[in-house]
């Protein structure tokens, strides 16, 4: 039986159902995809691919005939959409078909008058119930938050982000919903999360940086951990190129300057 | 010899204190429940009626209230600007709060979220102080100016704002020689800012009824006159068809309305 914790469980063969990201490479870094109904932290700093990657995830589902659902915080959604059409693997249609909704969070607190800079106990349960209450009306398989800083930015203490997050990993996952939460980190944090309580409560981590070779700023993406499943902790450069993401290893030759 | 500038509306008390409500001058009326509060506040808008703009601003009656309270006594409501706050606050802040309100009661829905389809309510801009002071520096002459009640900006704003547009009332009253009655509630509030509030009027008046037999009796207390202490004094009144008057009330007689 499906739990709040594990929502597909392991097949006879002790294998969790994967949710196949579709994006080039990462897959099979990931042993499959993504074990289905897992939260995941995509880290990184600013121009590091973060939201393409997963808006790709969402638009490769949609492409499937998933729900998929995209939480915009930080930028509205029109103007992502609009940014979005100079990458082939875009497709408008899928929006229009339903299969890829896109909620503007700033919306969601206008209406609910969640206006405190920080949000109280209760203003934090209520925007946990409304994200699970609009997945749940979307049938969302995937779901995506962009970015999970801002919304921790206005909850602040710890032990609530804490519980924020593990209330949201277990209701989505109840719903059957693979996540990825989108962390905002400085080049040098040493973290991977604004306040590092966020880190600690996903079932995995992708770590998108900059690495210079040879004078190019390269991006390079590593999985530095994901739950129900063995995986490559190698470091990967990823192209943004207008089909999608493409990954290759990290060739270590030459002279590496970070 | 009183001057018509300066009367407070109630014939009786204005020659009993010689009219003390110069031009620019800044009063407090202490009210308590049953005691005539409204019905003097509107006494001493309608005695200017005619000579300056007069504006009564209204936190707690309906509009069509105050016009029908001027019409039972006589007085032309028509040369009164009635400006209803309450109704205003409620029409730009507190409809938000009830929408607020019930979304999140039945939760949100993606059709809420749909901006073609659904609008989002926008928060209004809506500020009572700016409301009250830009009707103010729109003035440039001599005003009447009625608040009934200076409590409800009490309820809605920090006590250091209220005491700002308290001080920015008396500075245009000062500038323009504007007159200002300010309406506040006995029992609301603390000593401290009753204290105040009675430091920055220059006439305090406060109207009260004590129960006396099966009836009330009311009284009338100038509690302050700036630089008149001398003429302070209590004194009881009583209600006519022409409105509030000084003097005990006939036992034998009661008024028409």
């Amino acid at each position: 039986m499906a739990t709040a914790a594990n929502p597909e469980p392991a097949d006879a063969s002790g294998i969790r159902a994967r949710c196949l990201t579709g994006i080039e490479g990462l897959d099979n870094i990931l042993g499959g995809g993504i074990p289905r109904g897992n939260m995941v932290l995509i880290a990184g700093s600013v121009g590091t691919g973060k939201t393409t990657l997963c808006l790709e995830f969402l638009v490769r589902g949609a492409e499937k005939g998933e729900r998929t659902v995209f939480f915009s915080v930080t930028e509205a959604s029109a103007k992502l959409i609009e940014n979005l059409s100079t990458f082939e693997f875009f497709r408008q249609d899928l929006v229009k078909a339903g299969g890829l909704i896109f909620i503007d969070v700033p919306g969601i607190y206008d209406q609910l008058g969640l206006n405190h800079e920080e949000l109280t106990l209760e203003e934090i349960d209520l925007l946990l119930k409304t994200f699970l209450d609009l997945a749940r009306e979307a049938g969302a398989q995937r779901v995506v938050l962009d970015s999970l800083t801002s919304v921790c930015y206005r909850i602040r203490r710890d032990e609530r982000i804490r519980d924020f997050m593990l209330k949201l990993s277990q209701g989505l996952a109840a719903l059957g919903c693979t996540t990825l939460l989108v962390s905002e980190i400085g080049q040098s944090a040493g973290r991977y999360s604004l306040h590092g309580v966020e880190e600690a409560i996903v079932d995995g981590v992708l770590l998108l940086g900059n690495a210079r070779r040879q004078g190019d700023i390269l991006r390079i993406l590593q999985v530095v951990k994901m739950r129900g499943t063995s995986h490559s902790r190698a470091q990967y450069v990823i192209e943004l190129t207008p089909i999608g993401l493409l990954m290759a290893p990290h060739l270590k030759g030459g002279r590496q300057e970070t | 010899m009183v001057d018509d500038q300066s009367v407070l509306g109630i014939p009786e008390l204005d020659s009993e204190l010689f009219a003390y409500m110069p031009p620019g001058w800044l009063g407090l009326l202490v009210g308590h429940s049953g005691a005539g509060t409204p019905l003097f506040a509107k006494q001493f808008a309608q005695a200017m009626v005619g000579s300056s703009p007069v504006l009564y601003y209204t936190t707690y009656e309906r509009t069509e209230d105050v016009h029908r309270a001027f019409r039972d006594f006589g007085w032309d409501p028509d040369g009164v600007q009635i400006v209803n706050l309450s109704e205003e606050y409620f029409r730009n802040v507190l409809v938000h709060s009830l929408e607020i309100s019930q979304l999140r009661e039945r939760g949100l829905k993606l059709a809420d979220l749909d901006g073609s389809r659904v609008k989002t309510p926008v928060p209004s801009t809506y500020n009572i102080t700016s409301r009250l002071l830009a009707d103010l520096a729109a003035l440039d002459g001599r005003f009447r100016l009625v608040l009934d009640s200076l409590d409800f900006f009490f309820e809605v704003l920090d006590q250091s704002e209220v005491m700002t547009v308290v001080r920015q009332v008396r500075h245009r009253a000062q500038e323009l020689g504007g007159q200002a009655l300010l309406v506040v509630q006995g029992e609301f509030h603390e000593r401290r800012v009753s204290g105040m509030l009675e430091d920055m009027a220059d006439l305090v008046v406060e109207l009260n009824a004590r129960p006396r037999g099966e009836s009330y009796e009311h009284t009338i207390a100038v509690r302050k006159i700036r630089n008149h202490p001398e003429r302070t004094r209590i004194l009881p009144v009583r209600m006519t068809e022409s409105g509030l008057t000084v003097g005990a009330a006939d036992p034998t007689s009661s008024p028409k309305r």
